[in-house]
């Protein structure tokens, strides 16, 4: 099970998914279980990568450093082609009565402060789910039937700017309950707990990679826009012009008559733009 | 069948909602306060939730019968609509509720009581008539198994036998039609579209041959049936795809029985249209030239109105121009 999901994991397929922990110790058993490398960057967050697109920044904790991460590492992310990526949050939390080491999705978070729930939706099935609470200390009595942590709320609120709700995900490890509080939490099972998760970690990173790879085939932008762009001038709305006209070709199956039309339109942007639209309106009529 | 339910805390306890959960417990339940928290939020994307919708369990507030828009029905009675459900359980990729909502879960308001009084009110204002459609944000019948509609408010319209219901549907779900006593004022009207339009757009959708055995099974049994082809997608193969979808469809229908049939043509508000364009930048239909009028955008074609023309022919071929109505 566990060989085949690896090899969709480290295989030739991209894995555009950014994993978001707060603690450097959950890291810790992530990197080698992901064949993560340090990532070089100007960015004062530590960062790991791979070839395959696979990311890991490391937030600190509590739900302002979670918030500076997100907004830092999608800025370095940024693109103009409407290429997204997938974000999981993997970190520990607390039960009341939940054994340490057990893992959930979470399927409502709750921030303690505001009262405000999100939902994120669930399109992976195959992972347990559980309500979880955002709090700003560490919860000792676990009132009630969820899973309390530190950072999910944030996480959630902040990676749905820079991707849609379905792909950003929250992985709640289970390290104190009321048997265990967690001033006797031993920071060394940490890393133990997330390798023996690895199975559900990289089914979970391996369905949202699909899901996002199919997202980003359908919307990719054939190449002669980001040419164009590059070659000459065009205003903001030319630009979102061209690209909707370059859609259209590729979703009519003429990709590639698009160069063709383009050479010979010219050079001048007004022209191209509608030497594109004439030529689709004729070929794209029924 | 559902990837999670939600449930509205205000109808968890509701006998109607622990029966339909009981059917599901292997379901992951989530409860919230108010349907708007999981449904049709922002950064929320229609067509990844298609891949493993939820169930919304919510209480219908305010507004629950409205007025049917301006050529929606086949008459000049008044017309309005309910919707008892938000979104459909089949993926038809011209529809337009996928520019409607940024969520495909699908929403099913569980207060059938406060919907049957606001009916039976808005018939009562209307001296006992008026038209009430059902499957305008949803498919009626698709989900019967689990929410009992059409059994709950067929008996309802048995009492006012001077209005009229249509369920709008796609669904072969007609078990609970069938179980209970014939009323002469409700009509189910099945929506076909071409075999190639079907293959091409329409996903979980039961075949036409399921269909037309489930129009036949209620024509039998004395329900009156009505046939909507809609919509119509005009392209190069002209007329051939109707020609062979009408002659399947009154070969197994007593034409003279049929309550109504209606065509209309490919149309949708521009701003859905826009966020369908998002949604599917990949989707032929979609990067096809279009024309705009009054808000509402359609397929640009040429002859249009003579290939329209053309089908209408063909149909009344087996049917009579008075049982027909052009959808606007």
């Amino acid at each position: 099970m566990i060989k085949k999901f690896e090899k969709s994991l480290h295989g030739s397929e991209s894995t555009p998914v950014n994993i978001v922990v707060a603690h450097a110790l959950e890291a810790k058993a992530l990197i080698p279980m992901l064949h993560l490398q340090p990532f070089q960057t100007t960015s004062r967050f530590v960062q790991y990568g791979n070839s395959n697109n696979l990311h890991l920044i490391v937030s600190g904790i509590g739900r302002a450093a979670m918030e500076a991460a997100i907004t830092d590492l999608s800025q370095q992310q940024a693109n103009e082609e409407g290429q997204i990526r997938a974000w999981l949050n993997i970190g520990i939390a607390g039960h009341s009565k939940a054994p340490l080491g057990s893992a959930w999705l979470g399927n409502k978070i709750t921030c303690q402060v505001s009262g405000v729930s999100a939902y994120p939706p669930q399109l992976i099935a195959g992972i347990d789910s559980v309500a979880v609470i955002t709090v700003d200390e560490p919860e000792r009595t676990y009132p009630e039937d969820v899973a309390y942590e530190m950072e999910a709320f944030s996480f959630f609120e902040q990676a749905t700017k820079y991707s849609t709700a379905e792909l950003v995900q929250v992985f709640k490890i289970i390290s104190d309950n009321l048997e265990n509080p967690i001033e006797k939490l031993d920071f060394k099972n940490i890393p133990i707990w997330i390798r023996l998760l690895q199975e559900q970690i990289i089914l979970l990173i391996s369905k949202m990679s699909e899901i996002v790879r199919e997202h980003n085939d359908s919307h990719r932008i054939p190449g002669v826009y980001r040419e164009l762009c590059s070659r000459i001038h065009l205003t903001v709305n030319q630009k979102l012009q061209l690209k909707r006209l370059c859609l259209r070709y590729k979703a009519l199956g003429l990709e590639a008559d698009l160069e063709s039309v383009i050479s010979l339109a010219g050079s001048h942007s007004k022209q191209i733009i509608s030497q594109l639209s004439a030529q689709i309106d004729r070929v794209g009529k029924q | 069948m559902f990837s999670t339910i939600y449930i509205e805390e205000e109808v968890l306890e509701t006998s109607r909602v622990k029966n339909m959960l009981d059917r599901f417990p292997q379901v992951p339940r989530v409860v919230c306060e108010r349907y708007g928290e999981v449904f049709n939020r922002k950064s929320q994307n229609f067509r990844l939730q298609k891949k493993a919708p939820a169930l919304i369990l919510a209480k219908k507030y305010g507004s629950k019968v409205l007025v049917a828009p301006d050529g929606y029905g086949y008459n000049d009675s008044r017309s309005y609509y309910f919707s008892h459900m938000l979104n459909c359980v089949y993926d038809c990729r011209y529809c337009f509720l996928q520019g409607m909502y940024s969520s495909a879960n699908y929403v099913l308001f569980v207060n059938y009581e406060d919907f049957e009084e606001a009916i039976a009110s808005k018939i009562e204002k209307n001296s006992g008539g008026g038209v009430y459609y059902s499957g305008y944000d949803c498919d009626s019948l698709a989900l019967e198994p689990v929410s009992d509609f059409c059994k709950h408010f067929v008996p309802l319209f048995g009492e006012y036998p001077n209005a009229e219901l249509e369920f709008r549907t796609k669904s072969t779900q007609i078990r609970h039609l069938l179980e209970q006593p014939v009323i002469p004022n409700c009509v189910i009207a099945m929506s076909f579209t071409s075999h190639e339009a079907g293959s091409r757009w329409e996903h979980k959708v039961p075949s036409i041959d399921k269909r037309l055995e489930a129009l036949q099974k209620l024509q039998l049994a004395g329900w009156r049936v009505a046939l909507r082809f809609e919509p119509l997608i005009l392209d190069s193969q002209g007329l051939t795809p109707y020609e062979s979808l009408f002659a399947q469809v009154f070969a197994k229908l007593d034409a003279r029985k049929i309550h109504s049939v209606s065509s209309g043509l490919f149309r949708m508000p521009i701003d859905f249209h826009k966020r369908i364009v998002k949604l599917y930048p990949d989707e032929e239909l979609f990067a096809r030239p279009t024309t705009t009028a009054d808000g509402m955008i359609a397929l640009k074609s040429e002859d249009e109105s003579l290939q329209l023309a053309a089908i209408e022919k063909l149909l009344f071929s087996h049917i009579s121009p008075q049982q027909y109505y052009r959808c606007a």
